[in-house]
This record gives C-alpha cells, structure tokens and sequence, in this order.
C-alpha cells in the first residue's frame, strides 16, 4: 500500500483491538478480563506484551470498590520486561488520548490502552451520586438518571427529540446489535409498544436507557511506520480533542453541548464528511443531541454496533466506540468518527477522528 | 460455581466549605438562602467561581427566595435510600425569586400529574438545621415556607464543616485460585501455585501470574513448605479512625519460605511479643482449630483461610544482611 502524502512520520494509528463479552455480571476479576482482552487484542498481530512499550489503564476505583485497584489490573500487562504505564481515572478513550500524546514523543512505537469495569459490583444507581457535587447533589442522592431525564426533557424542549423518535434509537440500535456478537441487549422492538410503557425517570422509559453492564476493552496503537507493518489498513488518528463543561448541571444549558461542538472542531470534523459515527449515548436523547450538535447527516451510519444502549461497560463504553470506528477503517472505509463522554448530561467530551491512508 | 462475597466500604467524610459554600450553609441554618453576583446576574447555589469562564467571584451575597418556580422537573417514583423522601416526588430545577439560575432540589407532591414548569413552591425547612443543603427537606407546591417539627433556630457560630458519609456495598468474585488455598488451609496445607511458563511460585491465592499474565488452573497447584524466615517487618502503632479495631502496637511481618522464591507479605506473628521480632528469625505456619470461624474473603495480602499466623520455631536466626531486601 503506498502512503499517503499527508499522513507524517510521526502519526499515530489504531492496528487493533479486541472486547471481552459485555455482560450483566460476570465471575471472572477485572484483572482477569484484562489478561484475556490484552491477549486477543495482541495475539491476531503476532505481537507479545514484550513488543509493548507504553500502557495506559482507564478504570474507577469508586465502581471496583478498592484504593489502587488498578495496580492490580497492571498483572493484566506482564511486569517483565517493564513497560511505562500510566492509567487515567476516567473511560479507556482518554487512555488513548494520553497514549497518542505519549507516542507522538517519537522514541517508542507501540502503546497498549485499555477500559474496563465490573458495573455489578456495586449498585450504580447508588455509587454515582458519591460522585457528583458533594456540597449541593450528593447529600439529596442525587441520581443519573435523574439527570439525564431533565436534559432529555430540555432536548426535547429545544425540538431535537421528542419521545417517539428517542424510541426508534432504542429500537434501531438494539436491532443493530443483533450483529454485534458482544452485544449485552440486543433484539427486535415495537416503538408503539415501548411507547406504551411506564416511565422510569419522565419522559424517559426503560428503553432509554443503557444496560448495566460488565466489561473490558484493550487496544493496540503504533506509529505510523510500524502500524502498516503490523496492519494491512490502520486507522489513523487524524484528530483528537476533549473539553469539559461545568460540573452542576443546574448551571449548564442542557439542550446544547457545546462542549462536544469545540471537541469536534478542535478534531478537524469539518475538515471533510464522515461516513460513520460511533457515539457513546447511553440514553436515547443523547444520541439525538449528539447528531444535532456535531451536525450529522442522514447519510451518516450511528451507532451500527447498537452503541451503549446495547451494552454499557463503564469505563470501557468510549473506548468500544472508538474501537468499532476503528473497524469501519480496517474494512475498507475512509473516515470516521468516535466519541467518549463522562460526567452527568454529557459533562466531558472527547471526539476522535480517524482515517484509512488513500492510495496514492 | 464462582463465590462472591459482599463488603460495605464507609469513608465518614468532612468537608471544608470554604468562604462562599459556608456562607451559604452558614444562611441555611437561619432560614436564608443565599445566591451570589456574577455580573449582572445571580447564581444560585453560590459557586466560589463563575461556571462559564472560571473567574473568581467576589463574595458578593444576594438573599433570594424562598419560593421560586419550577423550571423543570422529573418524577421519581421509586426513591432509593439516598433521596430526600421515602415517598414517590419530583426532582427538579427550581428558580428561586430573584436568582437567574435553577437550584436543584426534590419537590414534595402527590403525583406527577400535580407537577408543571411554571408551578410555585416554597421550601419545607428542616426543624434543626445544621448548615447543609438537606436543611431544606425539600420544596411544597405553593407560596409557603413551612418548617417540620420544632423550629430549634439558626446555628450561632458559621458553618464551616460538612459530613458526609459514603457508604457502599459491593460484591466480588473471589477466585477460583483463592478458593482452594482457602480450602487447602483447613487441611492445615499451604497452597502454592508454580507459573507454567516462568515456573515463579506464588503463594495467598493469586490466581495469576503478574510476569507472564497467566491465569492459573487446578494443574498449577503445589504444596509450600510451612516454615521459613522473617526477612522485615514494620511495628505497627495503631492510630484510632472509623473502623480501626487494634488497639496496641502490632507486627507485621515479611516470611521467606523454605526452599522456594516465595515471600508471604503482612503476616501477623503468634506468641512473639513485637519488641522481640527480629530479621533473621525463624517461624512456622499457625493455623486455627477447624471450629475457629476464619474470614474466607481474601483480603488484600496477609493471612488467608485458617492461617492465622507464624510463631518462632526454635531454630537458630539465620545470619544474612540481604535478608531485609527480601519483601517481594
């Protein structure tokens, strides 16, 4: 394959990535999942965890229920030979980010970045509240999905959603992951009938929201050179950004994420069309939302993979978004776009671009 | 058939509130609430900076309220025990007169059908109000404050101090490795298991190789020798927080197998005062009687199943300055 003339030296590109089955609660260890969705990642490129030269590990201690959990998720590496290893308190897909920054450095070549994350340990609907405003929110319990029923009630305010059109996202979506052998949820709905059903949080319904889900997810990255070595067609990384917004939402306009519209720009997103886009909406709104800020078409695929909504691994849900992205290159495909989020109502964003090399 | 095991981790909190989070708490306490001028407007809770731009704000206050208007709500109808209210209500963002921001708060009505953007309410105040936003029980539909119970008064001195108490419950698997070497203890035998690919030998249950990311099977299994050799140790001196059941200093010791690459981390010693433990000193395994009721969780290093501890054997201290290295 020849190269591209604007893709440089320094460039970083995704090769491979592998998911273990996302499910409601599984018997294995985080450190467990991690040992075996390490290994498939590396393995399909004849690559050992002696090839790694730099890990970054996204996990949460407040959902493992254990200070420095992630030390012990680092036996999922191999301590010899040792390796530079950083981990991010946050999603896998800013893992990544610290690892395209750390490869960019030029003097290594291969980075490995994981997610992961055992939901069923605790009670999610009880953790998260620890984690809001400890001042103003925690003390009243107050809950995700609480949240995200009052930005859904602002979206839908502003015109962007209304309740049918967030039903047809649960059904397209968890109707894609029929496809999706790793898919937690997935099936054949009625939107008449789930419009029929009680409201869990108004106006949100129980198909609105995202399965609770255990999970992990590892990737493989390179520099250019070595990335067509090891890939017949890597992905390349061609922007990367994230931004934050106000931590209360009280104090945020929810029917606008403007921190997802500067992400995407700074990402280079109307540099040209994207033909695919993973999103982590983990309620059906948010996708809605999403599509509206960062302008997507309907030529644009969603969420093909069925998204969050049909398997939800904290932790690790931005970094499978990226990662099926990262498939739509591998088969062929030019150009696509992932996104990560993390907080309440879409707080934090990350927009990731990637691209296939065209033939010269 | 994987064991899980369930533990509750509490972490009793206390916050300081700072100049503009006190100030506010502190009004609480008096029935107040305060909001805070960012420009022309007025945030409401007062934050120490402005939420768009990150500029520090002035302690400027504004009294706002008490009633407000309901700018958006969603109903709850099964509150967890970290809510408000033990009955079905509403959450909402509640604009309180005179502020230009929501304040998000739970509203005490009888059904959704009695919610509405627009609708009025008042907050129902706690009797005894100690300087946290729960000082407001919640909102009332209406124009009315009221207060529940006895009204003790506003705190006299400012609030400067929160507790809050995280409390959560979690259930884990415990391995299948840690599984039998507890089960292996009650035989009085300790329960190695021997890396396939760099023959390491680990020893607590582990149940996989930290070099070569192998998890280990039934065919890794091998008996460990049960004496060895103290290599550290550290005196604890107990220091009195939640949770903290020691009262005396207490030793935590390093023990170097016998014959093996095996050191056995955060040991207790039996019936060896602490002032007389020593590197170099020789130990055997103690288990407990088969009756002694032992924790089966797996904790983080230390003991394990009916191991209970390493007690001096008799044999002579071995003498070797390197010893002390040996923690790993």
């Amino acid at each position: 394959m020849s190269k591209s003339p604007d893709i440089k030296g320094t460039d970083i590109a995704i090769v491979g990535w592998a998911q273990t089955p996302m499910v409601r609660r599984t018997e294995l260890s985080e450190t467990h999942l991690l040992v075996d969705v390490i290994t498939d990642a590396l393995e399909p490129l004849a690559l050992t965890r002696a090839d790694i030269d730099f890990t970054c590990l996204g996990s949460c201690d407040y959902i493992t229920g254990q200070p420095f959990s992630f030390v012990v998720n680092l036996d999922a590496l191999g301590a010899w030979p040792p390796k530079q290893d950083s981990h991010v308190e946050m999603d896998g897909a800013w893992a990544l980010y610290e690892a395209w920054l750390r490869l960019q450095h030029g003097d290594i070549e291969i980075a490995v970045v994981t997610g992961s994350g055992r939901s069923s340990t605790g009670d999610p609907s009880l953790i998260y509240p620890m984690e809001m405003d400890p001042y103003y929110l925690a003390p009243l319990g107050a809950d995700p999905l609480t949240f995200a029923a009052l930005q859904a009630r602002a979206v839908i305010g502003a015109g962007i959603a209304d309740e049918r059109r967030m039903a047809e996202v649960a059904v397209r979506s968890r109707r894609d992951a029929i496809g999706n052998p790793y898919a937690q949820v997935s099936g054949h709905g009625d939107v008449e009938a789930l419009l029929a059903g009680a409201y869990v949080r108004q106006p949100l319904r129980r198909h609105d929201l995202p399965p609770i889900t255990d999970g992990a997810c590892a990737m493989v990255l390179a520099t250019a050179e070595r990335a067509r070595e090891l890939c017949e067609r890597p992905a390349f990384i061609r922007g990367l950004d994230h931004r934050t917004e106000c931590h209360n939402p009280s104090f945020r306009d929810l029917a606008d994420a403007p921190s997802v519209r500067i992400a995407a720009h700074a990402a280079g997103l109307g540099d040209g069309p994207v033909e695919l886009a993973e999103l982590q909406a983990a309620f059906t709104h948010e996708e809605l939302l999403l599509r509206h800020v960062l302008g997507l078409g309907d030529d644009v695929k969603v969420n093909t993979s069925g998204g969050a909504l049909a398997s939800n691994p904290i932790m690790a849900t931005g970094l499978v978004r990226i990662g099926c992205a990262a498939d739509h290159i591998f088969s062929g495909g030019r150009r696509a776009l992932a996104h990560s989020t993390s907080g309440p109502c879409l707080q934090q964003n990350l927009v990731c671009i990637l691209e296939g090399e065209t033939s010269a | 058939m994987t064991r899980f095991v369930e533990s509750t981790i509490t972490f009793p909190y206390k916050r300081s509130l700072g100049p503009v989070i006190g100030a506010f708490m502190s009004a609480l306490t008096d029935k107040r609430i305060l909001g805070i001028r960012n420009g022309a407007e007025v945030i409401v809770p007062p934050m120490e900076w402005d939420p768009r731009t990150g500029a520090e704000l002035a302690p400027d206050f504004v009294e706002v309220g008490p009633a407000g208007t309901v700018e958006s709500w969603t109903w709850v109808p099964a509150p967890s025990v970290q809510h408000p209210l033990d009955r079905p209500f509403a959450f909402a963002f509640i604009r309180l007169d005179g502020a230009n921001t929501p304040m998000f708060h739970a509203i005490d009505a009888t059904s959704p059908e009695a919610m509405a953007d627009g609708m009025r309410v008042a907050p129902r105040w706690r009797g005894v109000r100690e300087g946290r936003i729960n000082d407001i029980v919640c909102f009332v539909p209406g124009e009315q404050s009221e207060v529940e119970g006895t009204d003790a008064g506003a705190q006299i001195e400012p609030v400067v101090l929160m507790e809050y108490l995280a409390s959560i419950t979690y259930v884990n698997p415990v391995s299948p490795t840690l599984d039998r070497v507890v089960d292996a203890s009650r035989e009085r035998r300790l329960l190695g298991q021997q890396c396939p690919v760099c023959g390491r030998i680990y020893a607590g249950g582990r149940g996989h190789c930290p070099i070569d990311a192998v998890v280990f099977g039934i065919d890794d299994d091998l008996d460990l020798p049960q004496t060895g050799t103290i290599t550290n140790f550290a005196i604890v001196t107990p220091t009195q927080y939640p949770g903290q059941t020691e009262t005396e200093p207490f030793v935590r010791a390093f023990v170097l197998l016998d014959g093996v690459e095996v050191v056995l981390g955060y040991q207790p010693v039996v019936e060896l005062p602490y002032t007389d433990v020593r590197v170099g000193q020789r130990v055997a395994a103690v288990w407990a009687s088969p009756a002694e009721a032992v924790d089966t969780g797996g904790q983080m290093g230390g003991t394990f199943g009916q191991l209970i501890g390493w007690m001096p054997n008799g044999e002579p201290d071995i003498e070797n300055p390197d010893l002390v290295n040996r923690i790993f």
